[in-house]
């Protein structure tokens, strides 16, 4: 007698592709929060030097979002916990390939 | 009023007009009490994942809201040393202890977030390409606002002094 295919054997396999692609972290322009803030905020965060955090800053500033960093789940999820508590517009979002 | 950095390595502020000290005085209204409709901008939603959007508002907001209202008793605790002077016009001055100025911005930005939200400023007020008319509550809201965003400034200027004096830490 044959096996009967494992049929939910694809659908699991696809969920675990799914879980392990990366998570970006994206902080939206507004308008309020000063650019010197801003850039402030991205050192303290990340660590980054002045320039790339100025680099950054235009990015939000003149193209409406920057993303900030990529990666697991649970440390965007820190990252954006973060952001939130200097009250920047940050958010998470899966990458899709 | 004028911005100094203290003997002691302090964003000071003197020479603070009466007016201004009151104003200051305002930067420990609860925002959520003064802006109800704007202080929905300073919980935002981290995406739009379903079960993300459920854990945040179980754990993360209502840990972030302690930590904003610890910001704003630090920051009231200071401007209750502000001291007022002697002469004619009584002016004050404020000196912030370096290691407050993180609850100083964190609480002045949570403050111009609601009050823009809670006002409905479009980016040309913003930007200052208009007057605001000081004879309504939206005119002396935006005031409030560009002072809130001066505080701001001298008390980045402040932390940045302190940075250059210790040396860059970048780990870029």
């Amino acid at each position: 007698m044959m096996a009967k295919p494992d049929l939910l054997e694809l659908p699991e396999t696809e969920l675990s592709e799914a879980l392990d692609l990366p998570w970006i972290v994206v902080v939206h322009n507004d308008p309020v929060n000063l650019m010197s803030y801003v850039s402030m905020v991205f050192r303290r965060v990340f660590g980054w030097s002045r320039e790339r955090s100025e680099q950054h800053m235009m990015e939000v500033h003149t193209k409406g979002r920057s993303v900030v960093w990529s990666g697991a789940l649970e440390k965007a999820e820190l990252y954006v916990q973060q952001l939130h508590a200097f009250l920047l517009l940050a958010t998470l979002e899966k990458t899709s390939h | 009023m004028n911005f100094e950095i203290s003997k002691r390595g302090n964003p000071l502020f003197v020479r603070i007009h009466p007016f201004l000290a009151e104003m200051i005085k305002s930067v420990a209204e609860d925002p959520w009490e003064e802006y109800p409709e704007g202080s929905a901008r300073l919980l935002p939603p981290p995406g739009t994942d379903e079960e993300l959007l459920t854990d945040w508002s179980d754990h993360v907001q209502p840990d972030l809201r302690r930590r904003f209202d610890d910001d704003r008793s630090q920051v009231a605790q200071d401007i209750g040393t502000m001291k007022p002077g002697r002469g004619k016009l009584p002016v004050c001055s404020l000196e912030i202890p370096i290691d407050h100025v993180d609850a100083w911005l964190t609480t002045l930005n949570a403050l111009r977030l609601a009050i823009v939200t809670e006002h409905g400023f479009g980016e040309e007020e913003l930007a200052h390409k208009t007057s605001p008319d000081l004879s309504t509550l939206h005119g002396i809201a935006l005031l409030k606002l560009n002072f809130f965003a001066f505080l701001q400034e001298c008390l980045i200027q402040g932390l940045e002094s302190r940075e250059s004096e210790s040396g860059d830490q970048d780990s870029d």
